[in-house]
């Protein structure tokens, strides 16, 4: 059996397996393989942008947990990032603290917010909520931007490369590795979560609240951990990122930020851990891409202020295409060609859902 | 299905076209240079595009600079801060660029910094406001800037200027947009006004997206100003001004001169409103004005020729660099140029920019102030090209 | 004196903004964030219309105003009739995505200068002493005025019209209404229509007021609270959230910090949130409680 064309299960040793085949055991290697031999290979640009990939990813898979398994809405994401990366400046300029004292800080900070902005999902749902969060979101960089005025910090507070017992991480390799080890550890982490008793309370949330209350799901305490949960982890993304960047401006955390994690996870395809590593690695790289097939193109050097306005453009244009078309995201687009296939030459739906 | 497949498959491809980097010619000098063409704050970020744009075609029809032309790399990075550190790395490691320049928001500067520092190329920054490391006596080896405006030294003039000028009893009112670098200015203005013995009576940090000005300035004519002085982006000076006069208030206002300043005093024909810079206006008319309207007019710049004066000084300072720099052209060899650079900005400025190995903003700043005079129907001088020391 | 003028017409520009939220809202379930956008794009129109006409303010005026109906007619029926069904987050997004198209747009088209379509209309925005103390000026006046026609010319024919209770009857129970033979995707564009026609109408005003540049469209998502504390689906809590707001504001500038004022409109929301998750007179049955 190469890949499971569908459900096939027989033992509950097979039902608990992760990986379900040994074929896809053997793609996951080479997987794992390439991205341990991408940076020997890569230009620093590229580094740049997988590193970028990797950070955002984190994020992403936090608001996936949260809005597309536990169904809360949140526009507070580029506030819960901004938390992080702030906790991280303030005790690293005003402390001299280390890394693995604010990791931890930053991700306390997030889950503090996290019980406070969560409260409101107890009463409120879908755009409501989502506005509610928004409040948080201006808060915390009106917060940031006191502390950057009050401070003198007027173009942003630098940071120093963190550095884990005698290594320095500043080296784009070393940073590449560091985060690939951290994404496959919240990849797998939110995996299992969302396999287990947490995760499946979550989905019954999302799907049905009330039938999830009269089925014993404690309702408000598992929206609760949703949110901590959620911003605990965007809260240490954004600590990292902080010491990735070097520095913390509140400019660089724009509601435009909170729209592009929305956006990652929306293409990707709510509800999928794979859809918010697919929608990271499309909205992170599509600017990119969209420049780089320009490059190609060679524009006269008076119209490149006209083509940059049309990039710009072209990012939303892109993104309508996608929401209009492929409501279901890029997972979606996955799922359809790998059916197409492993079930080759025959056009049934896969058995089971999978 | 196959057209859904097609998607995918068209999706893949151009993913595979960002590893495929167009070559460029090797006897080029190669500037890069990322810009706020479009996002926030892009109204004075991209007429600089648009002055270098006319400014080096007209180089290298020209013949170049030391027989070789020059190849700028020019990338939007739309005020984003991961978007501008992609562009430099992509600069410095994958063109292999001498010299690179940034001319966005702050938020934009640090990671650009920080490829400047690791990989030792001189990062240039054009038209947005100077990060403190250019400044004397300890400037940053790679961090230079040329930028009009410069925060802790532009209040140093505007202050003094308003004591000298204010008769009768002076109450100052100040403001400011609630950005960083703006309020850090408008504390600093504070503390050297009342250090002058000056009343301040009242300070307002005006947040970004506002939709009306005139609460804000309700708040500074009840406080009693009798003059006004804001150091932020136009837009807010400007619009600050525009809702104190709608207030009936009958108080003098200086505002710092951003590009758009020279438009917007003869659209407004106040003759209170004083706005002071240290680059000329086009009501100057020198030799430099008219070759820079006649150029913008025969290219059909995007940007009124107007606007371009901050962009041509950026450019001809890097012209200048590039001159002094030898072929074939290394980071090393442009810092060494750049650390004893003397430019002759013919008019446009008071004198000479000139950098030194300490100081990599200027030696010494000329403010200039202009009005409008209704009486002469036209922009006036009210103060000549006084020198400030940079130390 | 002047702090309740100014009161008033924030909250004018509030209303006007938030008009276009709530009727879109009440019709479809969706939130369109790309309001801001199409305000910022309205008074880009007028500034066209004013150059091409020249000194022509009635003339520049109308036909702006028919550009910002249809703009919003052709969003719909380009864009958002195709998310009808489709889930409220990813009409949201769309929306979303819609601002940063259009956004992209108005660079290109018009630059990221700043205008000043008075210059064009050859219109003087002077201001008048209305009583003892206080002025405002005349586009504030035209913005208070064009608000209460506005609310008044929407209530009366929410009334009293046959269209304007079809819409009612569309916003709902749009399964009901269609299988009356009420047309969804007519009624659905008409409220698009007004929304960006009343937003465009601020935009224009806003221009006129104070001048234009691209980043006009943050205001838009400026009086977000507004509607939030009103009740995203109801039309007439939107006056009073506009004034709570405004008020709010406009203390915290004269009696706290200036910039302050930008937190504000959020701390009234959260209070309000706390208190009626469902605004001043948003229905109830939108939330359920858990």
């Amino acid at each position: 059996m190469a890949f499971a064309s569908g459900y096939f299960k027989t033992t509950y040793k097979s039902d608990l397996a992760i990986v379900e085949t040994f074929s896809l055991w053997i793609c996951l290697i080479i997987l794992t393989l390439g991205l341990i031999f991408f940076p020997f290979f890569a230009s620093a640009f590229l580094m740049d942008l997988a590193n970028q990939v990797f950070l955002a990813l984190i994020g992403a898979i936090a608001l996936m947990l949260l809005t597309g398994y536990a169904g809360q809405f949140s526009l507070g994401h580029a506030g819960l990032i901004a938390a992080g990366a702030f906790t991280t400046a303030i005790l690293f300029k005003e402390l001299n603290a280390p890394i693995w004292v604010t990791l931890p800080t930053s991700g306390l900070t997030g889950a503090i917010l996290g019980i406070t902005f969560g409260l409101p999902s107890l009463r409120l749902k879908g755009l409501y909520l989502a506005l509610s969060t928004l409040a948080l979101h201006f808060i915390v960089i009106y917060i940031g931007a006191e502390y950057e005025t009050q401070r003198g910090f007027a173009t942003g507070v630098v940071i120093d490369s963190p550095s884990i017992g005698p290594f320095l991480i500043e080296d784009p390799r070393l940073w590449y590795f560091s985060l690939l080890i951290i994404d496959i550890l919240v990849v797998i982490f939110s995996i299992n979560l969302v396999r287990s008793r947490t995760g499946r309370a979550w989905m019954a949330i999302r799907d049905r609240d009330v039938a999830a209350e009269a089925l014993g799901i404690k309702v408000a305490s598992y929206k609760l951990s949703a949110f901590v949960l959620t911003s605990a982890l965007t809260s240490i993304a954004g600590c990292l990122f902080a010491y990735y960047r070097g520095f913390v401006s509140v400019e660089a955390f724009s509601l435009h930020m909170t729209i592009e994690y929305l956006a990652m996870i929306i293409i990707g395809g709510l509800g999928s851990i794979l859809g918010a590593i697919f929608g990271t690695i499309f909205v992170v790289l599509l600017p990119y891409i969209i420049d780089a097939l320009v490059d190609i193109l060679h524009v006269p050097t008076r119209l490149t202020t006209y083509m940059f306005a049309i990039k710009y453009s072209a990012f939303g244009l892109i993104m309508i295409i996608f929401l209009v078309f492929e409501p279901s995201g890029l997972v979606g687009i996955w799922h359809r060609i790998r059916d197409y296939f492993i079930l080759w030459p025959f056009k049934h739906k896969p058995l089971g859902e999978r | 299905m196959m057209k859904k497949s097609l998607f995918g498959i068209v999706a893949l491809a151009s993913f595979m076209a960002l590893f495929l980097t167009p070559a460029f010619a090797g006897d080029a000098y190669l500037v890069g240079f990322s810009v706020a063409v479009t996002g926030r704050g892009s109204g004075i970020y991209a007429p600089v595009k648009d002055a270098f744009d006319i400014y080096f075609k007209q180089v290298n029809a020209r013949g170049g600079i030391n027989g070789h032309p020059v190849k700028l790399i020019i990338k939007d990075n739309a005020a984003e801060p991961s978007k501008a550190a992609a562009h430099a790395k992509k600069f410095v490691t994958q063109d292999k660029v001498i010299l690179f320049m940034n001319a966005a928001l702050s938020s934009t500067y640090a990671p650009m910094v920080q490829v400047a520092k690791r990989y030792n190329v001189p990062l240039f920054f054009a038209g947005a406001v100077c990060p403190d490391a250019v400044y004397p006596p300890k400037a940053d080896p790679n961090l230079y800037c040329s930028t009009a405006f410069g925060a802790k030294y532009d209040s140093r003039f505007a202050i003094p200027f308003i004591k000298n000028q204010a008769k009768g009893p002076l109450k100052l009112g100040l403001a400011a947009m609630n950005i960083p670098v703006s309020r850090g200015e408008i504390d600093f203005a504070e503390e050297l006004a009342k250090g002058m013995g000056i009343e301040v009576a009242g300070k307002v940090a005006i947040p970004p997206p506002t939709p009306d000005y005139t609460p804000f300035a309700t708040k500074l004519k009840s406080a009693g100003a009798n003059w006004v002085y804001a150091w932020a982006p136009w837009g807010c000076e400007v619009k600050t001004f525009e809702a104190l006069r709608k207030l009936g208030w009958k108080g003098k206002y200086l505002a710092y001169a951003h590009i758009q300043a020279e438009d917007d005093l003869a659209r407004l024909k106040d003759d209170d409103f004083y706005v002071f810079g240290t680059n000329a206006f086009f009501a100057d008319d020198t030799e430099m004005h008219k070759k820079i309207r006649a150029i913008s007019v025969k290219e059909k710049t995007i940007y009124p020729y107007t606007q371009l004066t901050e962009g041509w000084i950026a450019a001809m300072v890097l012209e200048e660099i590039l001159k002094k720099t030898p072929w074939p052209p290394t980071p090393e060899k442009v810092r060494t140029a750049m650390n004893q650079i003397k430019v002759d900005l013919e008019g446009l400025k008071g004198g000479p920019l000139v950098w030194t190995k300490g100081n990599h903003f200027r030696t010494v700043n000329y403010y200039r102030v202009y009005k409008w005079d209704s009486k002469k129907n036209g922009i006036v001088i009210v103060k000549d090209w006084s020198p400030l020391k940079v130390e | 004196m002047q702090i309740v003028v100014n009161v008033i017409v924030l909250a004018a520009l509030y209303c006007l903004i938030c008009c276009g939220y709530v009727l879109i809202y009440r019709a479809s379930r969706v939130l369109n964030l790309a309001h801001g956008e199409l305000m910022t794009i309205g008074g880009y129109f007028l500034f066209t219309v004013a150059i091409g006409l020249g000194n022509d303010p009635v003339q520049s005026f109308l036909l702006a105003f028919i550009f910002s109906l249809a703009l919003g007619f052709i969003v719909y029926f380009f864009l958002m009739r195709f998310m009808a069904g489709e889930s409220a987050l990813a009409s949201v997004l769309v929306t979303v995505a819609l601002g940063i198209l259009l956004r992209g747009l108005i660079t290109l088209i018009w630059t990221s200068q700043y205008r000043h379509p008075l210059q064009h209309l050859g219109m003087e925005n002077s201001s008048h002493q209305i009583v003892e103390g206080a002025v405002i000026s005349t586009f504030g006046i035209a913005m208070v005025i064009s608000t209460v026609l506005l609310y008044l010319v929407l209530f009366l024919c929410f009334k009293f019209t046959r269209w304007g209770l079809r819409m009612r009857a569309v916003g709902e129970n749009p399964i009901l209404a269609s299988q009356r033979g009420i047309s969804l995707h007519m009624y659905y564009a008409l409220s698009w229509g007004i929304a960006a026609f009343s937003v465009g109408l601020a935009g224009m005003i806003q221009a006129c007021d104070s001048g234009l540049d691209p980043d006009m469209f943050v205001i838009g998502l400026k009086a977000f609270p507004v509607v939030l504390v009103g009740g995203l689906d109801s039309l007439g809590g939107v006056i009073p959230a506009a004034f709570i707001v405004a008020l709010a504001e406009i203390l915290t500038i004269h009696y706290i910090s200036p910039q302050a004022s930008e937190v504000a409109p959020f701390v009234v929301l959260i209070s309000m949130l706390l208190i009626r998750p469902w605004g001043l007179f948003g229905t109830k049955e939108e939330l359920e409680r858990v």
